[in-house]
C-alpha cells in the first residue's frame, strides 16, 4: 500500500511529501527524502530516520515500523547523541 | 440650511426602535456578530474622524488628483522598466495580492455597514466600502500599462482566479477575514490587527523603501492608500472596546487568532519585498527592525490600552520574527516555478547585511544558500540550467495558513499532525493547530493542495500542477532574475557572463 507521508530532512527549509510502499525499507525512504532535499541540504554524513521520537532501524521495512499515512517524520544527521532504537 | 455641526449628529446617528421586526431579527448575532448586545449599549459608539459624505468626496478627489499628478509625471513604462529588476518583481507580487484582496474589503465594510450594531458605526462602514473599492481600481490602474509589457504581471490580475498554492492561501484568510465574516469579527480583525498594525508596516515601512528604490508611483500609491486606512482603521477600536468590556475573553481570542493569521501572510507579503526584493543599499531597515518598530512597540502598546495581553504564542512568534520568511523564501526560492514572479539569489554582501539582521539562525540559513550556488555553480548559468536548482518533490503545506510547512528553523521545523474527527492534518506551528481546534467547523473541510493531489483533484505530476492546475505557463512561471550569472557565483576560469 502506498504511504503519502510528511518529511523533514534536519537542515532544511520546508517538508516535502514522500510517497512509500509500507513493504519499503526505513533505508529507502530516507534515501527518497535525502534526494528530494539535495538541492538545499548536504545530506552526505550519516542520517537516521526518526518517527513518533524513535530512531528507527534502517533494515525495517515502514510496515515494521507501523507507519501510518499523512504521518511526519525526520531524516536527522546523526551527532552522535544517544536516542533509543527500534525496529518495532 | 442647517450648520454642519447641526445636521451631521444628526444625520450619522440615524437609530430608531423597531415595530414590525425584533431587534434580533434586523441584526442577526450570525451576521452581526458576538456578543449580541442590544442597541441601547451600542448607542454612544463613535469615533474621531465624523466625516459627512461632501466632505469625503472632495477629500478623495484631491487624493486621487495627487496620485493621477505622479502617474503622469514618473508612471509611464520607461519608469518602471529603469527600477531594479528584483523590485520589479516585488511588484508582481504587489500586483497579484492587492487589488483583489481589497475589494474583499468593500464586501467586508459592506456588511458592517448593513449589521454594525450603530448607525454612526454603519455611515462609517459605508465610506470603508467606497475605500476599499478605490484600493482595489488604483493598483489596476496604476500597474496597467505594465500588462502589455510582462506576461507576468497580465498573469497577477488572474491570481485569485487560479488554484496557485499562494492564491489558495491567500483565498483562505481573505475569504475568512473579509467575505465570510460577521461585523465583529470583521471590523477587529481587519481594522484593529490588519489595517492598524500589519498594513501601516506594508504602506508606511514598505512606502519608505519604495521612495529608496526610486519607485515613487508605488510610494505614491500605498501612501494614498494609508490615509483611507488610517481613517477606517478607526471603526474597528471602539468596537475592540465594546467587545473587550463585555467579554474580554473572546476579545482575546480575536487578537490572538487575527494577530497569527496576519503575521504569516504578511511575512511572505512584506517581509520578502523588503529583504529579498529591495537591493540591500536601498534597505533603510530590515523587516525584523520594521516589525520591532511598528508591531512589538507601537500595535501592542495601543493593545495594552485595551486591557489586552499579548499572544500567548508571544515567544513563538519573537522566535518566528528571527526566521520564518527566510524559510519561506528560500524554499520558494527552489520552487520558484510555482510561482508567478522571479527571484534573485542573494549574494555575499545580501548575506553578510541579513547576518548582520538576523545573527540567531543565519547560519543555517546561509548553508542553504550555499548549497543552492553550488549547484549554480555546477550547471553553470543559463535559462536553460535553472532545472538544476528546482525542486522536484512535492512541497508541503499547512491545514490552517495553507501556506508551506516552513515554520521553526532548518534545524526543528514545528510542523505537527493531528487526527481529528477521522482525519488527519497537519500544521505548520502549534498557533496554526490552536486556530483550527478553536473553530473546526470553520476549517475541517477545507481540502489543501497535498490533499487535493492525493484525491486526483489535482495532477500529481508536477510539470502538469504548474500549467493546468496552478496555470502558469514558461512565460510567466518565475525564474532566477540572472538565471544564475552571478559574478560571484563563477567556477574559476569561467570566462565572466
Amino acid at each position: 500500500m502506498a504511504l503519502p507521508l510528511y518529511g523533514f530532512m534536519e537542515g532544511d527549509t520546508i517538508g516535502l511529501l514522500i510517497v512509500a510502499d509500507e513493504q519499503e525499507s526505513v533505508r529507502s525512504l530516507a534515501a527518497k527524502l535525502r534526494d528530494a532535499a539535495s538541492l538545499r541540504v548536504d545530506g552526505s554524513s550519516h542520517l537516521e530516520v526518526v518517527y513518533r521520537g524513535l530512531v528507527l532501524d534502517p533494515d525495517s521495512t515502514l510496515a515494521q515500523a507501523d507507519f501510518k499515512p499523512l504521518q511526519r517524520f525526520d531524516l536527522r544527521m546523526n551527532h552522535g547523541l544517544s536516542e533509543s532504537r527500534c525496529s518495532r | 440650511m442647517l450648520n454642519r455641526e447641526d445636521w451631521l449628529p444628526l444625520a450619522r446617528k440615524l437609530d430608531w426602535e423597531f415595530s414590525y421586526s425584533t431587534e434580533q431579527d434586523v441584526f442577526p448575532e450570525i451576521i452581526s456578530g458576538s456578543p449580541w448586545l442590544p442597541h441601547a449599549i451600542w448607542k454612544d459608539w463613535e469615533e474621531a474622524f465624523k466625516t459627512s459624505y461632501r466632505e469625503y468626496v472632495q477629500n478623495q478627489h484631491e487624493k486621487d488628483m495627487a496620485v493621477y499628478a505622479v502617474r503622469d509625471a514618473v508612471g509611464r513604462l520607461e519608469n518602471v522598466q529603469a527600477l531594479a529588476t528584483p523590485w520589479i518583481n516585488g511588484l508582481k507580487i504587489h500586483a497579484a495580492a492587492l487589488p483583489l484582496a481589497e475589494f474583499t474589503g468593500t464586501i467586508g465594510n459592506l456588511r458592517g455597514a448593513r449589521f454594525g450594531r450603530d448607525s454612526a458605526w454603519r455611515a462609517m462602514a459605508c465610506f470603508g466600502a467606497l475605500d476599499e473599492f478605490r484600493h482595489t481600481q488604483i493598483p489596476l490602474l496604476l500597474m496597467h500599462e505594465l500588462v502589455r509589457w510582462n506576461a507576468q504581471f497580465d498573469w497577477a490580475h488572474k491570481f485569485y482566479h487560479t488554484n496557485n498554492w499562494f492564491a489558495i492561501a491567500a483565498r483562505h484568510f481573505f475569504d475568512e477575514l473579509t467575505l465570510g465574516q460577521n461585523a465583529i469579527e470583521f471590523h477587529i480583525a481587519t481594522n484593529v490587527i490588519l489595517e492598524t498594525g500589519f498594513t501601516n508596516l506594508q504602506f508606511v515601512g514598505l512606502a519608505s523603501l519604495a521612495h529608496e528604490a526610486g519607485d515613487h508611483l508605488f510610494e505614491k500609491m500605498v501612501t494614498s492608500i494609508q490615509t483611507d486606512e488610517a481613517r477606517h482603521a478607526q471603526i474597528g477600536h471602539p468596537v475592540l472596546a465594546m467587545v473587550m468590556k463585555h467579554d474580554p475573553d473572546y476579545a482575546q481570542y480575536l487578537i490572538d487568532k487575527w494577530f497569527w493569521r496576519n503575521w504569516h501572510l504578511f511575512s511572505i507579503l512584506t517581509g520578502v519585498s523588503m529583504d529579498y526584493m529591495t537591493a540591500n543599499d536601498q534597505r533603510s531597515g530590515s523587516f525584523k527592525e520594521f516589525m520591532e518598530e511598528w508591531i512589538v512597540d507601537q500595535f501592542f502598546r495601543t493593545l495594552d490600552e485595551f486591557g489586552l495581553k499579548k499572544p500567548w504564542y508571544w515567544d513563538i512568534f519573537l522566535e518566528e520574527l528571527e526566521i520564518y520568511h527566510h524559510m519561506i523564501y528560500a524554499s520558494a526560492y527552489t520552487y520558484r516555478s510555482t510561482l508567478w514572479f522571479d527571484f534573485v539569489m542573494p549574494s555575499p554582501s545580501d548575506r553578510k547585511w541579513l547576518r548582520q539582521k538576523y545573527p540567531k539562525h543565519w547560519d543555517d540559513m546561509d548553508a542553504v544558500w550555499e548549497r543552492i550556488g553550488e549547484r549554480w555553480k555546477a550547471a553553470g548559468p543559463g535559462a536553460d540550467k535553472e532545472s538544476a536548482t528546482l525542486g522536484t518533490a512535492m512541497p508541503t503545506f499547512c491545514d490552517l495558513c495553507q501556506l508551506p510547512l516552513s515554520a521553526g528553523t532548518p534545524r526543528n521545523n514545528t510542523a505537527n499532525a493531528l487526527a481529528y474527527d477521522g482525519r488527519d492534518y497537519i500544521f505548520c506551528s502549534q498557533p496554526c493547530r490552536w486556530i483550527f481546534l478553536g473553530e473546526p467547523q470553520r476549517y475541517a473541510s477545507h481540502k489543501g493542495l497535498v490533499k487535493r493531489v492525493l484525491s486526483g483533484e489535482a495532477p500529481a505530476d508536477f510539470n502538469t500542477l504548474l500549467t493546468s492546475y496552478f496555470s502558469l505557463t514558461p512565460d510567466t512561471w518565475g525564474k532566477d532574475v540572472y538565471a544564475g550569472a552571478y559574478h560571484w557565483l563563477q567556477r574559476e576560469g569561467a570566462p565572466a557572463p
